[in-house]
């Protein structure tokens, strides 16, 4: 288009053309590049899933889902580790949304931008993405190490530090979108601010709300790192949560470095049903954003 | 008459209004201010307790603990050089490759694609993010060591293995495990991130600057080269700060693909460590109390540190470029 | 409202019966607004304004926009409160006793002076709760007391045949005219003696601003009202005393009749004539 429009001008034309033929050359590379970019970003996703199902899907039975965990050539299953992972994903939820909640409260309400407020703010954001394995490795040394025994409390700890700071954001960010109108409506009834804020304002933003709750199942859901050395892992069924106790994500990782053929096959079935749980979980809550926004 | 004088309490008495939880303002302003602090007071802790617990390591290699690449729990001797050599070499290979990765698919994202692949590309690219990191490192392990093992490293070495200053990247055995699967992982998991920042900064220009460039004739690659990126900048350098935070960060895909040894090496193929990986592998082994223990804890703290760094300079820069395109918009 | 309030208020209030406006109506006075100033922070929005609000009497209050008439009203609650840098000095005189002084529940000062919005703000809950809300908050009444209460409420904003068969559905649902109906049904749940409305019907259409000016009409009967509105038609429909306010500063303050045929000020004249503003 810009060739046509450069090539009109009869002095510069040669020039010109031969410029205008580098920019587009140079404009389909960088398209071409943004093409192979996106490709493989959508080809290492797709061979994810596909590893997953290929290698996961054989092993899908109706004993891993009844038997617990076993020995080589015991024809073991995964019930044990599910529960736990059912187990401590939800005390850690039970745990760490209502204190993100009430921290996301305090952030959006009434720290605003006072000096405790924004290092709040900075502190929570710098635990959503500080190392998981360090926070496993705090908890060891505060809960495990001077009660002497792994448990599936401190795990739930551990994914509840991980899960807080998502709450936070979310429902900071959340309770921003609700209208001061609304504060004020209800300020004029003559409803003191806590009420406001749990029971119109909180009220308001609770599909937010469990879009944040429902992200933190995810994230915490698949961790490994910060149950190594809290939980450890139990092969057998368990439900006491003062005690060592398997965990999805730590049983696939101890069976996957393994060289038993069975071992192997319930490593990646455990992870196809772990990825597919949390990628379930993450296109419900992206595709329910898209639907309450429009 | 003196009407302002009337006691306030007069005021509620005459219609028996009950206050409505007057006194409850107070109580949780100081709960929710309460659980703020008590956010405060975890990192504390958890830096407080990395410090404590890694202190006798620090007493008994001193300074030359953060310089000695020896790691060997027979002689009770540990060093934290190696590992923090295979964090920052790990994270940085990462970067270069996500890096692009990253900025191609947000210019396809937000110049090239229509609405709904758009939509669908993003959605992918954010479910990518969402996998678990085990699964990355079974996916790695399995789909991505064996052909680094049987055509990537024999190729490289054939290609550069007799050039002098690039052999050295080339050489070691054919592991498929190593540095640069590792970074290839890496910049796998960092780049959903990355996509992410760099899309919203993108996005966020005034359409007017967009449409103004158009005007003026500029191709879609000029419009992003030359009025996109120059204006989205900081942002752009926040986010890849932020993917770095995340990077080094990493555990268990790393554990999987790094090859666990502790030595400095410059060739791409050589296995190595990361400070979250050898916290992983050798935690196990490492019984309460001893020194080995304590060197872990110290590169725990260690980790902390660089990390708290990174995120900290990454904030900076997202919020200078928010504060910016606020500005300008 | 009881008959001790009123006797009480017109003792207190006795020798303060000075506006002429007042004189006319011969009502005893809601509030009374001595020498008020406003700031925001440390531009003064309000310069020393005295008005009477009559007792079941609607005041309206006109004047161009940022000229403070939504700023006093604001003031009548204590909404400023909310907000830190934002301070009134002055008195404001409301059964007997400055509502401007430390000390005041406003809890309870703003169950007795009920507030309505410009755009109506329905909480995120159901019709029913959207009433029931407010009276819980200062009474502790049994269930079907709560039930008679609300379809009173209803009833009284003509609201109550339109949703009498969906009060759990969701109050979001409903068209704009209704929610503020609602609003306005919610606010007089809680039995307040005055009622404030800053703009109330400026984001409505023509059908559903009539029905809540007839709803005015019949609620003065009962209440104290304080309407802000920039529509000069709405203010000579609704209101028995009209204040205009320029600039932060009251110009003139008058019944309506006499408000819209002889003004005493020019300004005032400029004003209604639509000649600024």
């Amino acid at each position: 288009m810009s060739a046509s429009q450069t090539s009109t001008r009869p002095g510069r034309a040669k020039k010109s053309a031969s410029r205008a033929v580098q920019r587009k050359i140079m404009d389909r590379l960088a398209t071409g590049m943004s093409w192979a970019a996106m490709l493989i970003v959508v080809f290492v996703l797709g061979s994810i899933i596909w590893t997953l199902l290929k290698n996961g899907l054989p092993g899908l039975t109706a004993s891993l889902f009844t038997k617990s965990m076993g020995a080589p050539g015991q024809d073991g299953g995964l019930a044990n580790a599910i529960m736990g992972s059912i187990l401590q994903t939800g005390l850690a939820i039970l745990l760490g949304a209502p204190a993100g909640l009430l921290t996301g409260i305090y952030l959006a309400e009434y720290g605003s931008e006072s000096a405790l407020a924004r290092a709040v703010r900075f502190v929570s954001d710098m635990l959503l993405s500080a190392p998981s394995i360090l926070i496993g490795l705090f908890v060891y040394m505060v809960l495990v190490a001077p009660l002497g025994h792994f448990s599936g409390y401190a795990g739930s700890v551990a994914l509840a530090i991980l899960a807080m700071p998502i709450m936070v954001r979310t429902t900071e960010d959340m309770l921003r979108l609700v209208p001061l109108s609304m504060r004020e409506a209800g300020i004029a009834l003559g409803a003191p601010k806590w009420r406001v804020i749990l029971f119109i304002c909180v009220r308001a933003a609770r599909g937010g709300i469990m879009t944040g709750v429902l992200l933190a199942i995810a994230r915490v859901a698949g961790e490994t790192a910060p149950l190594l050395f809290t939980s450890l892992g139990n092969s057998e069924w368990s439900l006491n949560m003062g005690r060592p106790m398997a965990s999805l994500p730590v049983a696939i990782y101890q069976y996957a470095g393994s060289a038993y053929q069975d071992w192997m096959q319930q490593a990646w079935t455990g992870a196809l049903l772990v990825t597919l749980g949390v990628l379930i979980i993450n296109i419900v809550v992206r595709v329910g954003i898209h639907g309450g926004r429009t | 008459m003196d009407v302002s004088a009337k006691p306030p309490a007069q005021m509620d008495g005459q219609k028996h209004r009950r206050s409505g939880g007057f006194a409850g303002d107070p109580l949780f302003k100081m709960l929710v201010m309460a659980t703020g602090i008590g956010v405060l007071l975890v990192l504390g802790a958890i830096i407080a307790v990395m410090s404590i617990g890694g202190f006798p390591a620090f007493k008994a290699f001193g300074p030359g603990f953060l310089v000695s690449a020896v790691w060997n729990p027979v002689s009770q001797h540990f060093g934290a050089a190696a590992p923090v050599f295979g964090t920052l070499a790990s994270s940085a290979l990462g970067l270069l490759i996500a890096v692009p990765l990253a900025f191609g698919t947000a210019f396809w994202l937000t110049a090239l694609a229509p609405p709904v692949p758009a939509a669908i590309i993003g959605m992918a690219v954010q479910l990518l993010a969402a996998v678990p990191s085990i699964i990355f490192g079974m996916w790695g392990f399995f789909v991505l060591v064996p052909p680094m093992a049987h055509y990537v490293q024999p190729f490289a070495r054939h290609m550069f293995g007799h050039i002098p200053g690039l052999s050295a990247l080339v050489s070691g055995a054919p592991f498929g495990t190593g540095m640069l699967t590792a970074g290839l992982i890496l910049a796998i998991m960092v780049m959903p991130s990355i996509t992410a920042v760099m899309r919203d900064v993108f996005t966020s220009m005034p359409t007017v600057l967009r449409e103004s460039a158009y005007g003026l004739g500029a191709t879609r690659w000029e419009v992003m080269r030359q009025v996109v990126l120059p204006w989205s900048r900081q942002g752009v350098v926040g986010g890849i700060v932020l993917g770095m935070g995340r990077a080094m960060g990493e555990t268990m895909a790393v554990t999987f693909v790094i090859g666990d040894s502790n030595h400095i090496g410059w060739s791409l193929f050589a296995p190595a460590n990361t400070i979250a990986s050898l916290i992983a592998l050798e935690f196990p082994e490492s019984p309460a109390g001893s020194l080995k223990l304590a060197s872990l804890m110290a590169l725990g703290a260690i980790l902390m540190a660089i990390s708290f760094v990174t995120l900290w300079c990454s904030r900076i820069l997202l919020a200078r470029g928010e504060a910016q395109a606020g500005k300008r918009s | 409202m009881n008959g001790d309030t009123m006797s009480s208020t017109m003792q207190n209030d006795a020798s303060n019966l000075t506006a002429d406006a007042v004189g006319e109506t011969a009502h005893p006075l809601a509030l009374q607004v001595r020498n008020l100033d406003f700031f925001y922070g440390k531009s003064r929005a309000l310069h020393n304004i005295s008005l009477d609000f009559p007792e079941r009497s609607v005041t309206g209050m006109i004047g161009p926009s940022g000229c403070g008439k939504s700023t006093l009203l604001r003031v009548l609650n204590r909404m400023y409160d909310l907000y830190p840098g934002q301070k009134a000095t002055g008195e404001v005189l409301f059964d007997g006793q400055n509502i401007l002084a430390a000390g005041v529940d406003l809890n309870v000062l703003r169950s007795r002076i009920g507030m309505v919005f410009q755009k109506p703000t329905p909480f995120p809950m159901s019709i029913y709760d959207n009433i029931a809300f407010g009276i819980r908050l200062h009474e502790r009444v049994s269930r079907s007391e709560m039930d008679g209460r609300v379809e009173d409420a209803l009833r009284r904003v003509a609201l109550w045949p339109e949703v009498k068969d969906r009060l759990q559905a969701s109050a979001t649902a409903m068209s704009g005219g209704q929610q503020q109906r609602l609003c306005i049904a919610r606010t007089i749940a809680t039995r307040p003696e005055v009622i404030l409305l800053d703009e109330p019907t400026s984001a409505l259409d023509p059908v559903s601003t009539a029905r809540i000016e007839e709803l005015l009409d019949e609620l003065k009967t009962e209440f104290t009202i304080a309407i802000v509105t920039h529509n000069m038609q709405q203010a000579a429909r609704c209101a028995d005393q009209v204040a205009f306010f320029y600039l932060g500063e009251l110009v003139e303050v008058d019944s309506t009749a006499r408000m819209f045929t002889t003004p005493r000020e020019s300004r005032t004249q400029d004003y209604i004539t639509g000649r600024f503003g």
